[in-house]
C-alpha cells in the first residue's frame, strides 16, 4: 500500500512539474460577490470569452486565472444572477473583485446575456446538483417551512426514506451514508420533530450542493453522498433583517457589517410553537406537553487584509418533548473556525478547526420518585488543511489533509427505582480518522477535461475500550480490554476518484466518473424513519469499513438556447462490507451491539433523467429515476437477495414555479414513487392467545405506490422607491388532493374476535394547509 | 426490561403527540399462501403439576379460524435418563399431558421429541426436537405496592425484592395475579427482563408491573391480594417473547426494523417454544 502511495505521489509530482513548466505570466484573481450583500458566491463561473477556458469560484468565492500577457474579456456568471463581462489588459497581476446582481434586481447597464449558460455541459461534475436557495424558497413547503432537505429529495437519484422524513437515500444508500456538512462540520442528525423538518433554517443558508457519486477527493467518510451546506457570511454592506411568521414556526435573521467591508455578522433564530396549540386540548396527556424545537445560527467573518480572512460559525439546535413527568431532548451543535490565507495569488489555502456535537437525553426529572435518565453524546474534534493551486486556466490542483477524533458515549443510564440506584455506562468508543488527498482538474484541449483524485484515509480505534470476540453464532466468547490511549486497531485505504467530460459541442457533452468511498462510522438503525435515539458506532476489529465503488456515465444536452437542460445519467454501484442487522435486532442500550450486525454485499444501479427549464418567470424540473438496490447477506433472508429498504424502482418528481406577475407566484410539486419494500406475513399461528405471523422472506412485498401534490401561492407587497421593507404572504397546501399515503402497515388481531386478523394502514397526513408571512428589510 | 419498556412507552406517547393528525384504517391486502408448520407450546416448571404440550399448525394469514390442532403425535419428554410419553387429552385434541404430576428441577436439561406428524402434508412423517435447561439460583424475598401517578397514568407499581447470583447472566419472566386471577395471561402482557445492564445481584424494590386505576381488572382496592411470580427462564424463551412482542407491537417506522419470523427452539422448521423455567412466588395484601 505504501509503495502504491509512493508511486502515486511520484507520478503526481511529475505531472505537476510538467504543468509548472507550462505556467504563464500573470494572474487575475479576486472574489465573486453578491452586489446587494457582499456575500461571496460559490461556484460562479469565470470564463475567458472566445477561448472555452475558465474557472469557477471556490467555496469561499475566490477565483484565480493565470495567463499570458494579452487582452481578454472575462465573463462572470452565477445561477440566478445576471452575468457581468470585464475586458482586461493583463500585463501584470490584477485583482478583480466582481459583484453580480440577482436576476430579479438586475440593472440593464451592467449585465449582459451570459454566454456560459451551458455550465451543465462544460462542468466536469457528474451526479451533482446545486440548488439555489432562491429556487428552494419557491418550492411548496410542508407547513410553510422552507426546507433544503425536502428540496434535495426532489432531485434525481434521491429518495425520501419515510413519509414526511428528512432522511434521504442517495442511489440506494442508507440514511447514514450521506455526509451532511454545515460549514464543514458534520451534522449527525439533520432532523427536527422526528424528521418533519430539517435543522437548516433557510434564512441562514447561502449554498447547497449535493454530490451523489463524483464526490470530491477532499471529502469522504460516507459511501453515498455529500451534502455541502454553507451558511451566509452576513451582509457586508448594510444592516438587514429577514424572517417569517408561520403556521408552526417563526424565524428572524439579522445580519450586517460590524466594520464596513471588513467585519460582518449573521445571527439567525427559529423556533416552533406547536406546544402553544397543545394547550387548547382538553386532554391533560396532551396539553401539559412542551413540544418545540429551536435553531440558532451565528457567524462572524473578518477580512484582515487581502491575503487573510477568518470565519467563526456555529449552529445550535435542540428539540424538546417534555411534560412534568418525563422528557426527551436532543440536538446538534457545530462550531467551525476557518482561516483563509493566500500564499500567492495562485495558491489559496484554508485551515479549519471543527467541532460537531450530537446528544440526546431522555428521562424523568432529577429528584422525582421514579428518577431515570438515559443520555448519549457524540463529539467530533477535527482539523483540516486545504490548498487550491491555480497554475493556469487549464489546471487546478487541490490537496490537503485532515484529522478527526470521534468520541461516542452510546449510553449512560442512571435510575432510582425504589431502593435501587443504578448507573450503567455502555462502553465508550474513541476513534481517529485522518488522511491526505490530492486532486487535479485539467483541460486537455478545448473539448476534453478530466479530474483525477486520490484520497488516502486511515482509521484507528483508540482505547479505553472493551472489544468482544464472537463465535459463528454471534455469541460472545471472550473480551479484551485495551488501555486508554492504545491504538489497538487500524484500517486504511486508497480512494481513487476520476471524472471526465467530453464536450461534443456547445449544447451537449458526455461525462463519466468513478469513485471509491470508504465509510468508517455508521448509524445503529434498521428503521426507515429513524429516531433521535439512534447511535453512531465505528469500525472495529469486528466491523470492517464499508467500501463503495461507483461508476457513472452521463449524456447532457441543452435545448432552446440553454433554457432547457436535460441529462441522462447511468450508474452502477457495488458496496462491500455492507451492514445490515439481524432479525429483531436490539440496537438500543446493547453493550454487545456488534453481535447484532451482519455483513454482506449490496448492489445499486439505475438511470436518472433530469429535465430542467428556466426562463423568465417560469421554471421547474422533472426528475425521474429508474433504479434497483439489492442486498445479499449470508445471515439474512436465508442468504437470498432482497431489496434494500429504500429500493423504489420508479421515482418521479415534477416541480414547477411560475411568476404570474412581479407580485404573484404559484408553484406546484407532484411526486410519485413505487411503494417501499415491505415484509408481510404469509401465515400465522397462535401462542398463548396471540396470533403471531409467519414470514416467507424479507421485503418481498411492497406498499402501495406513493404520490402527492403540493401547491403554493405567494403574493408580495407593492414595492415603492425608498421602501426597504419587502413582505410576502405564502399560502401552501401539502398533499393537496389528500392522498392517504401509507406511513406504516400493520397486521392486527381483532380484539372482539381473536381468531380474525386484518391489515391496518396508518397515514400521517391528509391535506395540510399553511400560511406564512415572510419579510425582509 | 420492564422499566425500559415503561420509559419507551412514555417516549412513544410524547412522540405520538406529534402525530395526532395521523389516522388508521383497514385496508385490503393480498397475501400469498405458505405451507403449514408445526407449532409447539409447552413448558416444564418447578410446580408439581401434570406438564402439558400443545401442538397446533400454522395457517394462512387471513384464515380467520382457530389454529388447527395436531392429533396422533408421539410426544416424549426426556430428562435425567428417563423418558415420559405424554398422552393426548381425550377431550381436547392436540393437548398432550404427562401421566403424573412432577416437579422440574433447576439445572436439569429437558428434551422434547415429537414424531408421527405430517403437518406439511407431503405424505412423510417429520420429527421435531427441542431442549431447554431450567435456570435457577434466584431468590424472591417479598413484594410491595407503591402508588404512582402522572398526568397520563395512575395506579400501583408492583415492586420486587429479590436477588440472584452476580456472576450469572439471568433472564426472568414476570407474572402477576390479583385475587388469584392471572392479569398477565397473554404474550403481550407477559414481561421478560434481562440483567445485562445490572452489575449488582440485588434487586431491592425493582418495579415488575403496573396495575392501572383505569383498568377495572387491574385496579387495586383494599383487601386485594396481589401475587407475583418470578420465573427464571432460559435465553431461547426470552428471545421468543421479545421477538413475539416486537411483532405484536407492529411496525412503527421510527423504531421498527423489518418484520421477521420469531425465533424458536423447535427443530426442523417448527415454531413456538418449549421452555423449562423455575418459579418463585410472593404475595401481598393491599392495606387501606
Amino acid at each position: 500500500m505504501l509503495r502504491m502511495l509512493k508511486t502515486g505521489l511520484i507520478l503526481v509530482s511529475l505531472f505537476v512539474s510538467i504543468v509548472v513548466e507550462a505556467q504563464v505570466n500573470f494572474t487575475v484573481s479576486g472574489y465573486v460577490r453578491d452586489a446587494a450583500t457582499g456575500e461571496e458566491l460559490i461556484g460562479a463561473t469565470v470564463a475567458i470569452m472566445n477561448s472555452g477556458a475558465g474557472t469557477t469560484s471556490n467555496e469561499y468565492g475566490y477565483y484565480s486565472l493565470s495567463m499570458k500577457s494579452d487582452f481578454y474579456t472575462l465573463v462572470y456568471a452565477y445561477l440566478g444572477y445576471g452575468s457581468v463581462s470585464r475586458p482586461i489588459q493583463l500585463n501584470n497581476d490584477m485583482v478583480f473583485n466582481v459583484e453580480l446582481t440577482e436576476s430579479t434586481l438586475e440593472l440593464e447597464e451592467v449585465t449582459i446575456r451570459a454566454d456560459r449558460d451551458n455550465a451543465n455541459i462544460t462542468k466536469l461534475e457528474t451526479g451533482s446538483n446545486r440548488l439555489a436557495i432562491q429556487t428552494i424558497r419557491k418550492i411548496p413547503a410542508f407547513l410553510g417551512e422552507v426546507d433544503i432537505i425536502k428540496a434535495i429529495q426532489l432531485l434525481p437519484g434521491v429518495q425520501v426514506t419515510s413519509e414526511g422524513s428528512s432522511g434521504f437515500s442517495v442511489r440506494g444508500g442508507g440514511r447514514d451514508q450521506n455526509l451532511i456538512l454545515l460549514d464543514e462540520a458534520t451534522v449527525y442528525n439533520a432532523s427536527h420533530l422526528i424528521g418533519f423538518f430539517s435543522v437548516f433554517n433557510n434564512d441562514a443558508i447561502k449554498d447547497v450542493k449535493l454530490y451523489k457519486g463524483d464526490i470530491p477527493a477532499s471529502a469522504g467518510g460516507r459511501l453515498a453522498s455529500l451534502l455541502d451546506v454553507r451558511m451566509k457570511e452576513g451582509n457586508r454592506k448594510q444592516f438587514s433583517a429577514s424572517g417569517g411568521i408561520g403556521t408552526i414556526a417563526s424565524r428572524l435573521t439579522l445580519e450586517g457589517p460590524i466594520v464596513s467591508e471588513k467585519v460582518s455578522f449573521l445571527l439567525s433564530a427559529r423556533r416552533t410553537y406547536a406546544d402553544l396549540f397543545l394547550k387548547f386540548s382538553g386532554n391533560d396527556a396532551i396539553n401539559q406537553n412542551r413540544l418545540y424545537f429551536f435553531d440558532l445560527n451565528g457567524k462572524v467573518n473578518y477580512i484582515i487584509n487581502d491575503r487573510n480572512r477568518i470565519y467563526f460559525s456555529s449552529y445550535y439546535g435542540k428539540d424538546v418533548f417534555a411534560n412534568d413527568f418525563a422528557g426527551m431532548f436532543f440536538g446538534n451543535r457545530t462550531f467551525t473556525m476557518r482561516w483563509n490565507h493566500l500564499f500567492t495569488k495562485k495558491l489559496f489555502s484554508n485551515f479549519t478547526l471543527i467541532n460537531s456535537h450530537y446528544f440526546y437525553d431522555l428521562g424523568t426529572p432529577e429528584g422525582s420518585s421514579q428518577y431515570f435518565n438515559w443520555m448519549s453524546v457524540l463529539n467530533d474534534y477535527g482539523v483540516k488543511g486545504d490548498f487550491i493551486w491555480y497554475p493556469s486556466p487549464e489546471h487546478t490542483f487541490r490537496f490537503g489533509g485532515w484529522a478527526t477524533y470521534h468520541g461516542i458515549k452510546p449510553g449512560t443510564i442512571e435510575a432510582e427505582q425504589g431502593d435501587i440506584t443504578m448507573t450503567s455506562v455502555l462502553p465508550h468508543n474513541h476513534s481517529l480518522d485522518n488522511g491526505i488527498y490530492f486532486s487535479g482538474e485539467s483541460d486537455l484541449g478545448e473539448k476534453f477535461s478530466i479530474r483525477y483524485g486520490l484520497r488516502y484515509s486511515m482509521f484507528h480505534n483508540v482505547g479505553l475500550a472493551t472489544v468482544y470476540e464472537y463465535d459463528d453464532e454471534y455469541q460472545v466468547t471472550d473480551s479484551i480490554l485495551y488501555e486508554k490511549g492504545d491504538f489497538f486497531n487500524s484500517y486504511h485505504g486508497l480512494e481513487p476518484r476520476f471524472a471526465a467530460n467530453y464536450i461534443l459541442n456547445d449544447q451537449q457533452s458526455l461525462k463519466a466518473s468513478y469513485a471509491r468511498t470508504r465509510q468508517y462510522i455508521q448509524l445503529a438503525s434498521n428503521s426507515s424513519a429513524g429516531t433521535p435515539l439512534e447511535i453512531w458506532y465505528p469500525s472495529s476489529p469486528n466491523i470492517k469499513p464499508q467500501i463503495s465503488d461507483q461508476v457513472s456515465v452521463g449524456y447532457f444536452r441543452n435545448f432552446m438556447d440553454h433554457s432547457l437542460e436535460t441529462s441522462v445519467e447511468l450508474y452502477y454501484k457495488m458496496m462491500s462490507n455492507s451492514i445490515d442487522f439481524r432479525d429483531h435486532a436490539q440496537l438500543l442500550l446493547n453493550p454487545r451491539l456488534e453481535g447484532e450486525i451482519r455483513i454482506g454485499e449490496a448492489t445499486s444501479y439505475g438511470a436518472e433523467i433530469y429535465i430542467k427549464y428556466e426562463k423568465e418567470g417560469f421554471s421547474g424540473w422533472i426528475s425521474y429515476t429508474l433504479s434497483r438496490t439489492i442486498r445479499e447477506f449470508p445471515d439474512i433472508n436465508e442468504g437470498n437477495p432482497y431489496p434494500a429498504p429504500y429500493d423504489k424502482p420508479h421515482d418521479l418528481a415534477l416541480v414547477l414555479t411560475y411568476d404570474v406577475s412581479p407580485r404573484i407566484s404559484v408553484a406546484a410539486n407532484w411526486i410519485y414513487s413505487t411503494g417501499i419494500p415491505y415484509t408481510m406475513p404469509a401465515g400465522r399461528y397462535e401462542v398463548m392467545g396471540n396470533i403471531l405471523p409467519v414470514y416467507t422472506g424479507r421485503n418481498e412485498y411492497r406498499l402501495p405506490d406513493y404520490h402527492r401534490l403540493d401547491l403554493s401561492f405567494t403574493i408580495r407587497g407593492k414595492q415603492k422607491p425608498g421602501k426597504r421593507w419587502r413582505g410576502e404572504w405564502n399560502f401552501s397546501a401539502y398533499n393537496a388532493y389528500a392522498r392517504k399515503n401509507i406511513w406504516t402497515l400493520n397486521f392486527v388481531q381483532d380484539e372482539a374476535n381473536p381468531d380474525v386478523t386484518y391489515a391496518e394502514m396508518t397515514y400521517l397526513f391528509s391535506i395540510v394547509p399553511a400560511i406564512t408571512y415572510n419579510f425582509k428589510f | 426490561m420492564a422499566w425500559f419498556k415503561t420509559y419507551r412507552n412514555y417516549t412513544l406517547i410524547l412522540l405520538f403527540t406529534l402525530l395526532i393528525a395521523s389516522c388508521t384504517e383497514r385496508i385490503d391486502i393480498e397475501l400469498d399462501s405458505t405451507y403449514q408448520r408445526l407449532v409447539v407450546q409447552g413448558a416444564v416448571t418447578t410446580d408439581s403439576i401434570r406438564h402439558r404440550i400443545i401442538l397446533t399448525t400454522s395457517s394462512d394469514y387471513f384464515a380467520n379460524m382457530p389454529s388447527p390442532r395436531v392429533s396422533g403425535a408421539v410426544v416424549e419428554l426426556s430428562f435425567n435418563d428417563q423418558t415420559l410419553t405424554l398422552a393426548e387429552n381425550m377431550t381436547i385434541p392436540g393437548l398432550y399431558e404427562t401421566a403424573e404430576a412432577f416437579r422440574g428441577v433447576p439445572g436439569t436439561s429437558y428434551e422434547l421429541d415429537i414424531s408421527n406428524v405430517d403437518v406439511d402434508e407431503d405424505g412423510l412423517y417429520d420429527d421435531y426436537h427441542a431442549e431447554s435447561t431450567m435456570p435457577g439460583g434466584a431468590e424472591l424475598h417479598s413484594i410491595a405496592l407503591r402508588y404512582f401517578t402522572t398526568p397520563i397514568i395512575s395506579g400501583y407499581q408492583v415492586l420486587m425484592y429479590a436477588s440472584h447470583p452476580v456472576d450469572q447472566r439471568d433472564r426472568f419472566g414476570f407474572r402477576i395475579w390479583k385475587n388469584k386471577v392471572l392479569l398477565t395471561d397473554s404474550l403481550s402482557s407477559y414481561t421478560v427482563f434481562s440483567d445485562d445492564l445490572f452489575d449488582s445481584g440485588d434487586l431491592p424494590g425493582f418495579p415488575v408491573g403496573f396495575l392501572s386505576d383505569d383498568v377495572p381488572s387491574q385496579a387495586v382496592h383494599p383487601g386485594d391480594t396481589i401475587t407475583f411470580e418470578l420465573e427464571s427462564i432460559d435465553q431461547a424463551y426470552y428471545d421468543f417473547v421479545i421477538d413475539a412482542q416486537l411483532e405484536m407491537v407492529g411496525n412503527i417506522p421510527l423504531f421498527s426494523g423489518p418484520s421477521a419470523n420469531i425465533r424458536s427452539n423447535i427443530s426442523n422448521g417448527g415454531m413456538g417454544i418449549f421452555a423449562a423455567y423455575s418459579i418463585l412466588r410472593a404475595s401481598t395484601i393491599h392495606e387501606p
